[in-house]
């Protein structure tokens, strides 16, 4: 008997909890859907962890069928890294916003590359504190209006948007995966995700991937200016690609020290 | 506890196009997304009381399943009238949909 059609969700989606907490064209939905492919290709949805943060990443906390905690900006990398040292069996996936992993909780996040954590981070760059209103985050583009930067970013001022894979790449010892996708190209983004699991599996070291997204409700974009902003203006500055795979051999100042496994 | 959704089914060139109006929130991103544009504003509406979306207003759909990779809500799915390539999408096929506790 035929089936009758019924959505396309990743089986590690909760059906009954859709239609998500998400905006109309927000990047969330599509970097969860990524994250939901690359968890299923795994098979690993019996023992992933699944941990969201303050801001538009704390609506997700009901996205998955899987045990899900959130805590405070930052904070999810430490509470899954300990959650990781504690039952090392589980694979543990931290999932913050941009202002949260780059400003408010940022020492969490150099602390666990330094450490080369057993931990898969997922940032999603919005350009904006999206969920008290579109203010200006630390990856807010030089000139871009916000809520507190009405006449656009001045870079003089405010400095520069923050590189956060350039910045754990310099940091994290041999065995990292760090890497930026975009909600542009869902199948690499799912890639990217897939072999930062897949690091964080063969217990090789952390695992970082920022996916450039979307804030249509604060960048008060269409749909059409809103794929314009991420793929032309957030692309030109924010590059795509691979920064560190596990591969690469212990060079300078890295001694080989193996990531912490209980 | 399973749940399940009703679908709105256009047939348009290659594809069968299914729209879950309680899943569409009516973003627009899918309609920029189609090489064709033959995705656009239908009479319908969705999750939020904004209109659906709906095949027919461009050239024949080519089943490339654009729309559906980029939705963000899984509003649609796209199936290939000639039954080929069910399982080469990103997402899984409907028969491996398992629902969990
Ligand atoms: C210590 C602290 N400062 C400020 C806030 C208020 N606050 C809540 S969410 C948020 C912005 C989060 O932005 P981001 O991490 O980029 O996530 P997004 O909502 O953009 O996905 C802020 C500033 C807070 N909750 N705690
Ligand atoms: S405010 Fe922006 S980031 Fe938050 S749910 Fe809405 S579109 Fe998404
Ligand atoms: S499958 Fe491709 S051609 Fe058909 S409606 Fe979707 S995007 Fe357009
Ligand atoms: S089908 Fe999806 S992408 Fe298209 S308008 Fe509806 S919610 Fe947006
Ligand atoms: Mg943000």
């Amino acid at each position: 008997m035929a089936i009758a059609a019924q959505p396309q969700m990743p089986r590690v989606w909760r059906a009954e909890t859709k239609p998500h907490k998400f905006c109309p064209g927000c990047g969330h939905g599509i970097v969860l859907k990524a994250l939901g492919e690359a968890i299923d290709a795994l098979d690993i949805q019996e023992r992933t962890i699944f941990g969201c943060d303050i801001g538009c990443s704390l609506l997700s906390w009901d996205f998955f069928n899987l045990d899900t905690v959130q805590t405070h900006h930052g904070r999810t990398t430490p509470v899954l890294v300990g959650i990781k040292r504690a039952r090392p069996e589980l694979v543990v996936v931290s999932y913050m916003g941009d202002g949260g992993a780059y400003a408010i909780g940022a020492q969490h996040l150099v602390s666990s590359a330094s450490r080369n954590d057993l931990v898969t981070i997922i940032v999603v760059n919005n350009t904006v504190y999206a969920m008290t209103g579109g203010q200006m985050a630390p990856t807010t583009l030089p000139g871009q209006k916000t809520e507190t930067t009405p006449y656009g970013r001045d870079a003089r001022l405010t400095g520069r948007p923050i590189l956060g894979p350039e910045l754990v790449a310099a940091i994290a010892p041999p065995g990292a995966y760090v890497a930026r996708g975009s909600i542009a190209n869902i199948v690499q983004l799912k890639n990217f995700i897939q072999k930062g699991l897949q690091n964080q599996l063969e217990g090789r070291g952390i695992a970082f991937i920022e996916a450039l997204s979307s804030c249509p409700t604060n960048w008060h974009t269409n749909a059409a200016a809103t794929w314009r902003f991420v793929e032309k203006e957030m692309t030109a500055y924010f590059p795509v690609g691979e920064l560190r795979t596990p591969e690469e051999k212990p060079s300078g100042r890295f001694q080989e020290v193996p990531p912490y496994e209980s | 506890m399973s749940v399940t959704f009703k679908a709105i089914t256009t047939e348009n060139g290659k594809g069968l196009f299914h729209l879950f109006p309680a899943l569409c929130k009516g973003c627009g991103l899918c309609i920029e997304k189609c090489p064709v544009d033959t995705i656009g504003w239908a009479k319908q509406l969705g999750a939020f009381g904004t209109p659906v979306v709906e095949p027919g207003h461009g050239k024949p759909c080519i089943a490339c399943k654009k729309c559906q990779l980029v939705c963000p809500d899984a509003a649609i799915w796209i199936e290939r009238r000639d039954g080929k390539g069910r399982d080469t999408s990103l997402t899984a096929a409907p028969e491996k949909h398992v629902q969990h506790k």
